[in-house]
């Protein structure tokens, strides 16, 4: 199945989309959890730290700063741009990062 | 004074701007307040209900070579008198739109004109951003010279606080939704901005969201209320 979540800023999308993953992931589904927001935060809710979240979207930014020849499929981007967490979730960041002037 | 307000979503951005706004009114200041979020979200702060405020289509046109330019003659204080509305305690409001139909070209680039160009003296502007990084950093907030980065301890809360922040985009940390000495000391130390004022948690204003009113009519006495008026208070000393 495929499941997306949206609402209001503060509304706990992330927190759900987290929980939801771990819990598909415990009854054993393997579950993918892509982060489509801008500035992604679901690594947090997912539970594989602050730090591989930060690395994650530093990553996708390097994508996009790089001179990538073609524009990465599904399986690379969770290969390369992915990160296994607990329960067996993967994580990946797939949308373009806002930071025009990353210091 | 030009203040902007961003952060994550939920962090308290239209509360605290719609409740400055109000505290900002009631200094003696005339209050333009600016909502830049197509969520709904600082008319209810203010006290205007969901009662909505936007400048017509058209007031903008694309050139051959030259690109999306407001028309010839178009003066912001004249848009500001037209269009804005009137809420309590006198602060003016307009909103950049909600819908599809709303936000398109010749809305959003006489809105960004006003935004930049709106000046009068014994007025302030306030404006509250969209949730998140995206607006920010398209430079939404280059109009002001207060952008306050408000944050609440949550780590998602903080870590968004952090990218605005090393994007150079925030002048300034507000916290909020404070609990404990431990919660300030955690939001002031994971955001590299000098903190102009923390809110605390307040269930009072929680409240005054719940019921979509603004937490100035229904909570006055509130702490948070309180607050954000020591906030205001602040920020006029400091002539920002």
């Amino acid at each position: 199945m495929k499941i997306a979540l949206i609402g209001k800023g503060g509304s706990g999308k992330t927190a759900i989309a987290g929980m939801l993953a771990r819990t598909f992931a415990r009854s054993g589904r393997e579950v993918v959890a892509l982060d489509c927001d801008a500035n992604p935060n679901l690594g947090i809710s997912l539970g594989v730290g602050l730090e591989a979240t930060e690395r994650l979207a530093a990553i996708r930014q390097s994508l996009d700063d790089g001179d990538a020849e073609h524009t990465p499929g599904v399986e690379e981007l969770l290969e390369r741009f992915g990160v296994l967490g607990p329960d067996g979730v993967r994580l990946a960041v797939v949308t373009q990062i806002d930071q025009p002037n990353p210091g | 004074m030009r203040v902007a307000f961003v952060g994550k979503g939920g962090a308290g951005k239209s509360a605290l701007a719609g409740t400055l706004c109000r505290h900002l009114a009631r200094r003696g200041q005339h209050v333009l307040a600016l909502d830049l979020d197509t969520m709904a979200g600082l008319a209810l702060s203010v006290g205007l209900g969901t009662d909505s405020a936007r400048l017509p289509l058209g007031l903008a046109e694309h050139i051959e070579g030259k690109g999306w330019q407001v028309k010839a003659g178009l003066r912001p204080a004249r848009l500001v008198d037209r269009f804005a509305r009137t809420g309590p305690d006198g602060v003016r409001f307009l909103e950049l739109g909600k819908l599809p139909g709303q936000v398109e070209p010749t809305v959003t680039v006489a809105f960004r004109y006003l935004l930049e160009r709106f000046r009068r003296r014994g007025w302030s502007l306030v404006a509250d951003l969209a949730a998140g990084t995206r607006q920010p950093m398209f430079g939404w907030a280059g109009f002001a010279r207060t952008v306050l980065v408000v944050a609440d301890p949550s780590s998602k809360s903080t870590l968004t606080a952090r990218r605005l922040a090393k994007a150079g985009v925030g002048t300034h940390l507000v916290a909020n939704k404070v609990q404990s000495p431990a919660d300030l000391a955690a939001i002031e130390a994971a955001v590299p901005l000098p903190l102009v004022g923390w809110v605390p948690y307040d269930a009072g204003l929680a409240d005054a969201e719940r019921q979509g009113r603004a937490p100035m009519d229904a909570a006055p006495d509130a702490p948070a209320v309180r607050a954000i008026g020591e906030l205001a208070a602040r920020l006029l000393e400091s002539a920002v």
